[in-house]
């Protein structure tokens, strides 16, 4: 997926994003930081093609596109099958198929012995879990997130970065994951591109050297807090 | 809590109370006329405006009244000294324990009919109630007495509103009428009605007749006789020269238009002017009249039979 | 035994309220001896009981025509809200004079009703639908209006067809405000219900509430006034009640107002 001098001007001559380029490969999970207000949201909204460019060119390669919001957004009507079924709905797949993949991304995500229950009945973890099996339903070629896990506690968060690297590992699609969190985007990526306060452009792309399995201790090693300073530095130059 | 509830409830009772009790002014005296300014009053108007009132030492305020709480109530509540009301409400009204009485009555013929287009071909009201079509009436004894005369009854009967509108949309639509009024309001916008007068079928209560508290009678009895007396004067006026009084209630009641006045004014005057009045004096009433009346509101369920018919008029 | 003591705890405030409030009738009714005026709540009572079989055919003939009214109001005025949340256009063109609904007395148009329609059912019905459809409008297109942006976005991402939007995202979305609507709809097409029958109701056996009342106050029988307004209002909250369930059972799991 490339993006090329993308620009996007919001009205009231807000320039969001000026002159931004990036190229990203087939499998890779790539995160992208910067500070708040910065435009990363927007910048992924347009890869998405939920928002359009004022010039520029996104060059997307075939297969579907799964987005993850920063909240859950689940029907509230539906339960946790129908929610996580509704992609397929959309795109037309039978009822018996798309209950079965539904059932399957679900069991993917711990979440097998949840499929009855309501939205309403789930913790914040768990729906984040819901929307995640949504967006995997339709076995996405590239799978954009919008800083999906920053409203949970620590504890929870750190368990769905291990649970999506795990996901990441078995199916290999394209991630381009935002975020805050500079340790998060050291756990769970292989690039870090960070780009600068408003106008947004590209401050540093740095490659994440470490070990392709991820698990929890990797958080306390030396190696994983060298890379995070890092990037940290980055976020400071580019004016965060 | 409770003690904000109770004071709630308290003024409540006491608005109610209170808007129940409260006496009108005797100065001046209110008459309150249960329709708008047209002929059917045109006896009092005639009364104020050429000062019969006055020479009768009666400072008199007429009101003209809307639909809403039937005149009687305002009278015996004490709204009102003396209202015109119809002979079958004065009834209605003394069962209810209201002491009210009636004085004097304009129309000794009642004036209701029912307007039907000529051409349906009928020939009485036995006719309209035994045929299909539309009737549009209000739900008073008078209707309740033709459906029991000509049961069964095979008209479907609906409200009445006021007006012609539907009557002239519709050929198979009837509806009751003031003779006064509406026949000749439909004549005007090109309709073809037929009157039929209800007092033929055997239903004749005296209408437009001036209340008053009987109270009032006892206690204050030269002050009801003047007023009657008045009312006298001012309709002998009227009848004999109605065009200048029109002109005053054209000028509060616009929406009638003067040729009309003077139609409706001129077709009433057989239903106020009889042998009965030509002897005993206009608005003047007779208990055999009312003893039948009586009888056909018993014989309908609306009122019981312990009444007594006899001191729900007086002739002073 | 909790269960009961629930049930205790809904139904006693409002019985608490209606025996106050007859209470206070008849204290009002002794005060103004004037009988005519305001009844005493035992003369509506034993009116009720004596003439029940005739109050219950007119409150058959009034539900009738209200049900009527009411199912058109929910049907048409969703309709018509659906339309107005499509185009914005059509929105600011004609919202404006939905509002006329809301507005035009009954008294004024009863001719027109009784013409088009012919006498009884079918013109009270009508009467109970231009009085109830507003609020159906109002609070159905405030729904629809009122998404959620990120599942519409969600929706756009999976190019969701214009009707799957409507159905699956839209509607169902917009079900606490469409009941909303309904809820006082329903009240409004009994009062449309029985103001049409004031003026355009069919006379004769089985008649109207209306019809009862109009009469009943033409010949002094406040009694029975009382007590034909007291059953058409027990048919309002009969009919709210309903409304209330069907809410609680289509959003039991998921809305905040059916959650307690």
């Amino acid at each position: 997926m490339r993006v090329q001098h993308l620009h996007k001007v919001f009205d009231a001559n807000l320039v969001a994003i000026e002159d931004l380029t990036v190229e990203i490969h087939p499998g890779e999970f790539v995160a992208i930081l910067g500070p708040s207000g910065c435009g990363k949201s927007t910048l992924l909204r347009i890869i998405a093609q939920l928002d359009q460019p004022t010039s520029g060119s996104v060059e997307l390669a075939e297969g579907k596109i799964a987005y993850v919001f920063q909240d859950a957004h689940l029907l509230p009507w539906r339960n946790v099958l129908r929610n996580v079924a509704l992609p397929l709905e959309l795109m037309g797949v039978p009822r018996a198929e798309r209950l079965a993949a539904a059932t399957e991304s679900l069991r993917q995500v711990g979440l097998a012995d949840a499929i009855k229950r309501y939205p309403a009945q789930l913790s914040g973890g768990m729906k984040m879990r819901v929307s995640l099996a949504r967006a995997l339903v339709t076995q996405p070629k590239l799978l954009l997130l919008d800083e999906p896990f920053a409203a949970l506690d620590e504890i929870t968060r750190q368990k769905l970065d291990e649970q999506l690297r795990e996901l990441w590992l078995r199916h290999r699609m394209t991630v381009v994951f935002v975020t805050h969190s500079t340790a998060e985007a050291t756990f769970l990526a292989d690039r870090a591109v960070v780009l600068s306060s408003r106008p947004a452009r590209v401050v540093e792309d740095l490659a994440i050297d470490l070990p392709a399995k991820r698990e929890a201790p990797l958080r306390s090693e030396a190696a994983f807090a060298a890379m995070t300073r890092l990037i940290y530095g980055a976020l400071e130059r580019g004016g965060a | 809590m409770f003690g904000r509830i109770a004071i709630c409830l308290l003024s409540c009772i006491t608005l109610i109370g209170g808007c129940a009790k409260s006496d009108s002014d005797h100065s001046p005296i209110q008459l309150t006329l249960d329709w708008k300014p047209e002929p059917e009053f045109g006896g009092f108007y005639a009364a104020q405006q050429h000062g019969a009132f006055t020479r009768h030492a009666l400072d008199v305020k007429i009101q003209a009244a809307g639909e809403g709480a039937d005149t009687w109530q305002l009278v015996a509540t004490g709204r009102t000294e003396f209202a015109t009301s119809s002979a079958d409400q004065v009834l209605i009204a003394r069962k209810q324990n209201a002491d009210v009485i009636a004085i004097f009555a304009v129309y000794q013929t009642f004036p209701q009919g029912i307007m039907v287009h000529r051409s349906r071909g009928f020939g009485s009201i036995k006719d309209v109630f035994t045929h299909d079509g539309v009737l549009l009436a209000e739900n008073n004894s008078w209707l309740q007495f033709l459906q029991k005369k000509f049961a069964p009854v095979q008209v479907k009967t609906t409200g009445y509103g006021g007006g012609i509108a539907e009557f002239l949309a519709k050929k198979d639509y009837s509806q009751q009428c003031f003779v006064t009024s509406e026949p000749i309001l439909a004549r005007h916008q090109g309709g073809d009605p037929q009157t039929f007068l209800i007092a033929a079928e055997g239903f004749n209560p005296y209408t437009t007749v001036v209340i008053c508290k009987g109270e009032l009678w006892k206690t204050h009895p030269e002050e009801v006789k003047s007023m009657a007396e008045a009312c006298r004067e001012g309709w002998r006026d009227y009848l004999d020269h109605p065009d200048p009084v029109n002109k005053v209630m054209h000028d509060l009641n616009p929406d009638m238009d003067l040729q009309t006045f003077g139609e409706a004014a001129a077709a009433q005057k057989p239903l106020i002017e009889t042998d009965q009045t030509r002897s005993a004096g206009l608005g003047t009433m007779t208990s055999d009249r009312w003893k039948t009346l009586s009888g056909q509101l018993v014989d309908l369920g609306v009122i019981d039979p312990s009444g007594d018919p006899q001191g729900c008029f007086v002739n002073p | 035994m909790k269960s009961a003591r629930r049930i205790a705890g809904s139904l006693l405030p409002p019985v608490l309220v209606l025996i106050g409030a007859a209470v206070a009738m008849d204290i009002a009714a002794r005060m103004l001896q004037e009988p005519f005026m305001l009844p005493r709540p035992q003369a509506v009572l034993r009116v009720m009981v004596d003439r029940r079989a005739e109050l219950a055919s007119s409150l058959w003939t009034t539900a009738e025509a209200a049900l009527i009214g009411f199912f058109a109001s929910a049907v048409a005025g969703a309709a018509v809200a659906m339309a107005l949340a499509a185009s914005p256009l059509a929105r600011r063109a004609f919202y404006p004079y939905t509002v006329f609904f809301q507005t035009v007395p009954i008294v004024a148009i009863a001719p027109l009703l009784v013409i088009w329609c012919g006498p009884g059912i079918p013109a009270v019905a009508l009467s109970a639908f231009i009085v109830s459809v507003f609020p159906v409008i109002a609070n159905t297109l405030s729904g629809l209006l009122s998404t959620d942006p990120a599942l519409e976005d969600l929706f756009r991402l999976y190019a969701a067809s214009r009707w799957s939007r409507l159905w699956k995202l839209k509607l169902p979305s917009a079900l606490p405000n469409i009941f909303t609507g309904l809820r006082v709809a329903g009240g409004l097409a009994v009062i449309g219900a029985v103001v049409g029958e004031f003026l355009v109701g069919l006379f004769g056996p089985g008649e109207g509430l209306g019809v009862r009342i109009v009469s009943a106050k033409k010949t002094g029988h406040t009694d029975e006034v009382f007590a034909a307004v007291l059953i058409a209002s027990l048919l309002g909250l009969a009919l709210f009640a309903a409304i209330n369930l069907a809410a609680k059972l289509l959003l039991r799991h998921w809305h905040a107002s059916e959650q307690t």
